[in-house]
């Protein structure tokens, strides 16, 4: 039996961190959407430091951001531009906790990343390490030239 | 970054179907904006004059930390606005807090004693004495009844009721309707309030609003205002749980 190309391998799991990416922000942002803006209002003002004058802004900017770009990064439009939107929303997330942690000394009990209706709830802790993760995939894809099996490569094959 | 027509028309036609999904999903799930009258038996637990201009609804967990802290807000509206609020308890133990369905049950055993009040603000002032309580905390609940004076034979037969559990679970469901799914939530009319924070700089200036008087000023944030319940709760203080 022949092996695995390890470039076919590093290729698909290019792809799946891809669409892993894609789909954790992308599922982030549509169950906020899903809930009632007041609902992540909240989540976001368990957070002490953010200024209370910007979450009502912010509660409604974001989920729109995370679905949008999460879904652009699954389909592979603009997917470095959006990989790099995410990489900086996973980022300034770690920042938040961290943050948080260190000013206040405490942590909401729920991360209040996926809306509080979704089926996923995460402990700031596990969102840290999660976010780490997307950050640093996120900085990986944006370095990648071509994305296989994306729109853009579909778009550019067309032109 | 050089982006030709077809890329830009291509991202025109993804956000419009992206946000058109959203916006058909969510005007056929519509969901009521705030709760409706309660058929439940349980839902009876109302503080403050009937024809108050002010009608809160709480959903609330016993063992939530936030639930706690908001109680000195919720008083404070009680007594700087006398006679113009009507306060309404529902239930909403969370799952995540294993001992919070026999806080609920305990205090709706009260509750048919017509001791709710008294009960709902001792297990709030005495949240860190049950909750780290590392089995059910039956004796413990029991014990403040009988401080409070209620019948021992009934909260016992009570305690043991699932017709109880029953209703405390259909009150939860009453705000699962409704989108609830953080404690505490609150509902002023048409608006909600999720967590102390948002009570705290939202809403008394929503029952201000409804009272005719002037906003109030943001305050500053000072740390004591924060988290003004015993020391202990500073060092496991949650945000919305």
């Amino acid at each position: 039996m022949k092996g695995i190309d390890p470039k076919s391998l590093k290729l698909g799991f290019l792809i799946f961190c891809r669409m892993f990416l894609g789909l954790v922000f992308a599922y982030s942002g549509f169950t906020k959407l899903m809930e009632p803006v007041e609902n992540f209002q909240g989540g976001m003002a368990a957070y002490e430091i953010i200024p209370y004058a910007v979450i009502p802004f912010l509660a409604h900017v974001i989920p729109w951001i995370e679905f949008l770009f999460g879904a652009f990064v699954i389909v592979g439009y603009l997917p470095r531009v959006s990989v790099l939107v995410l990489a900086g929303m996973s980022s300034s997330f770690v920042f938040l906790i961290l943050a948080t942690r260190i000013v206040t000394g405490s942590l909401p009990a729920d991360c209040g990343c996926f809306g509080e209706g979704s089926l996923i709830h995460l402990k700031p802790f596990q969102v840290l390490i999660l976010d780490v993760f997307n950050t640093l995939v996120g900085i990986r894809l944006a370095f990648l030239k071509d994305h296989p099996f994306s729109l853009a490569a579909f778009l550019k094959a067309k032109s | 970054m050089k982006m030709n027509l077809r890329t830009l028309l291509t991202g025109v036609l993804l956000v419009l179907l992206l946000a058109g999904t959203i916006f058909f999903i969510k005007r056929n799930r519509a969901v009521p904006t705030q709760p409706g009258a309660s058929i439940y038996r349980a839902a009876l637990k109302v503080q403050g004059p009937k024809r108050a201009p002010v009608k809160i609804v709480e959903y609330s967990d016993f063992e939530c930390p936030s639930c706690r802290a908001v109680q000195a807000d919720i008083q404070g509206f009680l007594k700087n606005y006398p006679g113009k609020m009507q306060l309404t308890y529902k239930h909403f133990p969370l799952t995540s807090h294993k001992w919070s369905i026999y806080a609920h049950q305990a205090a709706e055993c009260m509750n048919a004693q017509g001791k709710f009040w008294p009960y709902h603000d001792m297990l709030y002032a005495k949240q860190q004495e049950w909750a780290p309580s590392n089995v059910p905390p039956v004796e413990i609940l029991a014990r403040y009844a009988t401080e409070l004076g209620a019948d021992m034979n009934r909260f016992g037969a009570c305690m043991a009721d699932v017709a109880v559990t029953r209703e405390i679970y259909a009150e939860k469901e009453e705000g699962n309707q409704q989108q609830v799914s953080a404690t505490p939530t609150f509902f002023l009319g048409k608006e909600r309030f999720v967590g102390r924070k948002e009570m705290q700089e939202r809403g008394e200036n929503a029952i201000r609003k409804i009272l005719g008087l002037s906003p109030k000023p943001m305050p500053e944030p000072k740390k004591d205002a924060v988290v003004p319940v015993p020391p202990v709760a500073t060092s496991n203080k949650q945000g919305v749980s």
